[in-house]
């Protein structure tokens, strides 16, 4: 399990990361959300002993991530794809990370193999695309099958279908019982990807929640061959009644089955009802934008 | 709301045998070898260190004459130890230069070790090079030699050339260390070895003397002001060593 407690960065008088607290529970994979300069990348390097934090810890099963005896085998990280020397081969790069990390040789052919690189291993990586750096990076970080993974922005410059062996291989870690911890600015991404979300704002954790209870359902909406005479009926059932111009009634704060009760009551014929959802940018954007919006 | 999920998969590194410790130094000496050798850069830097006493000895050799072996084989071990001063500033600040340092810190995240690593590591890869440039320039000296050859002194000659291979490229991965910027450092380092000691040599010869690694490697192959000479270069390798760690050791890794 990795815990992270009041971590907090401080540049001279500007605090880039405040009070940041969160645990990451095996089997789950976590969504790390925030605009540019929120301080994603600033927590997830301090948690890696990569920038000191000016206060509070990050721990590894208990132990920060300086004291894991072999920190390669326990958190696979990819924090920035261009970290590579561009006059190495590709191979050349996961067989020194190999030996540093104590893996066989052997097993660089394997997760080549696994991101799609075998092609390629025997080329340079400045002539890599963005997409195959990622790649390359990825498979630094599964080199070992660490229990965790870290993921800084996995997605930039992945193809759609890049896009989805990345879900799949995040999904396939938590279901052997790894622990995921993925950014991205790329919010829709991300909603299909993780179970749990964390929103960072200014620095501070904004929202911590599973994705069903943060972006849970926000009223109803239905449409009936006579919406106005609906909308009175529900307003005379206690309901908030909004109206759109297409004829849409949205009921604040309602479930389905309220609505179907009411309509049914009165005879009224409805030809749609459902849940109104909040959009992952809605709320992301809504968090992110207000200084106090705080849904932890 | 946390749901944890389960598979039939294998569970996480069952597949795959990994050391349950970190790297010892001679495992990390060995990785920072095979970096060194593994780019183009590292090449080309071993490359002209090898060939530049000889090359150098036999351009000599078209206008002069070559009388006391120790003599040429103190202006190989300085020419030699220049070049290596390269290979160590690449080893250290290239990896800044390249961002590489997040994975080596992400993988070996004590600092000191990585460094110590990194200086054992282009002190034994300048001293090997050194020495195989020391073997190709005597032999240029042997064939292109005065009949009657000098050879007082060779051994010593020979042995100063090994070691500023290892003195100046050890020198060469604490200035990089303590820069991170893999253009600052060598321009730094030959601007003030090559360009600003020279001149102060010239202005206050005392000062220039005493400080001079360039210099105090060619007299001392020539087994003239040993001790003084002995002093000036471990001095380098602490200030720079000193240094390197002092300012990487916390350094955000951006």
């Amino acid at each position: 399990m990795i815990t992270v407690s009041g971590l907090t960065k401080r540049y001279g008088d500007r605090t880039v990361v405040d009070d940041v607290s969160f645990t990451l529970e095996p089997g789950t994979v976590t969504g790390f959300l925030g605009p540019n300069g929120a301080g994603k990348t600033t927590t997830m390097r301090m948690m890696t002993g990569l920038v000191p934090a000016s206060a509070g810890v990050a721990t590894v099963d208990g132990r920060s991530y300086g004291e894991l005896p072999n920190p390669g085998a326990v958190v696979g990280t990819l924090l920035d794809a261009s970290a590579v020397h561009p006059g190495r081969t590709g191979r050349t790069h996961l067989r020194l990370l190999a030996s540093a990390v104590g893996v066989p040789a052997a097993r660089v052919d394997e997760v080549l193999h696994q991101v799609g690189l075998a092609d390629a291993a025997r080329r340079r990586v400045g002539g890599y695309s963005l997409g195959m750096r990622q790649r390359l990076g990825i498979a630094g970080a599964l080199l070992a099958d660490p229990p965790v993974l870290m993921f800084d922005e996995p997605v930039n410059g992945l193809d759609p279908e890049g896009i989805r062996w990345m879900r799949d291989l995040l999904r396939g870690h938590a279901a052997r019982g790894g622990t995921v911890l993925l950014s991205s600015h790329l919010l829709g991404e991300v909603e299909h990807t993780v179970d749990r979300l964390l929103v960072i704002g200014d620095g501070r954790i904004v929202a911590d929640g599973s994705v069903t209870s943060l972006l849970g359902a926000d009223g109803v909406a239905v449409r009936a061959l006579q919406p106005r005479a609906l909308a009175v009926a529900l307003e005379a059932a206690g309901f908030h009644v909004e109206r759109e111009d297409d004829g849409v009634l949205v009921v604040a704060d309602a479930s389905p089955a309220e609505v179907g009760a009411v309509a049914a009551a009165g005879g009224h014929v409805l030809v749609d009802l459902r849940p109104v959802q909040r959009g992952l940018e809605d709320l992301f954007f809504q968090l992110t934008t207000s200084p106090k919006g705080n849904l932890r | 709301m946390t749901t944890t999920l389960t598979s039939s998969a294998p569970p996480l590194g069952a597949t795959v045998e990994v050391r349950r410790t970190g790297p010892s130094l001679p495992s990390l000496v060995g990785l920072e070898v095979r970096k060194s050798l593994s780019s183009r850069s590292g090449i080309a830097i071993a490359a002209s260190a090898v060939v530049m006493g000889p090359s150098g000895l036999l351009l000599a050799a078209l206008d002069a004459e070559f009388g006391w072996v120790a003599a040429p084989m103190g202006v190989v071990a300085m020419m030699t130890g220049l070049v290596l001063l390269a290979l160590g500033v690449v080893s250290t600040a290239g990896e800044w230069t390249h961002g590489t340092v997040q994975t080596t810190y992400l993988l070996v995240p004590r600092r000191g070790l990585v460094l110590a690593a990194k200086s054992v590591a282009v002190a034994l890869l300048g001293a090997a090079l050194a020495a195989v440039s020391a073997a190709l320039s005597l032999a240029v000296i042997a064939a292109v030699g005065v009949d009657y050859l000098n050879w007082d002194g060779w051994v010593q000659a020979t042995v100063v050339t090994l070691a500023a291979g290892a003195v100046f490229a050890v020198i060469g991965a604490g200035i990089g260390a303590a820069t991170a910027n893999t253009t600052a450092a060598l321009t730094v380092l030959y601007l003030f070895i090559m360009g600003v000691l020279p001149l102060v040599r010239v202005g206050k010869p005392e000062l220039g003397d005493a400080v001079d690694p360039a210099h105090a490697t060619m007299l001392l192959a020539q087994g003239m002001e040993e001790t003084r000479s002995i002093l000036i270069l471990a001095g380098w390798v602490v200030v720079s060593s000193v240094a390197g760690w002092t300012l990487t050791h916390r350094r955000p890794v951006q």
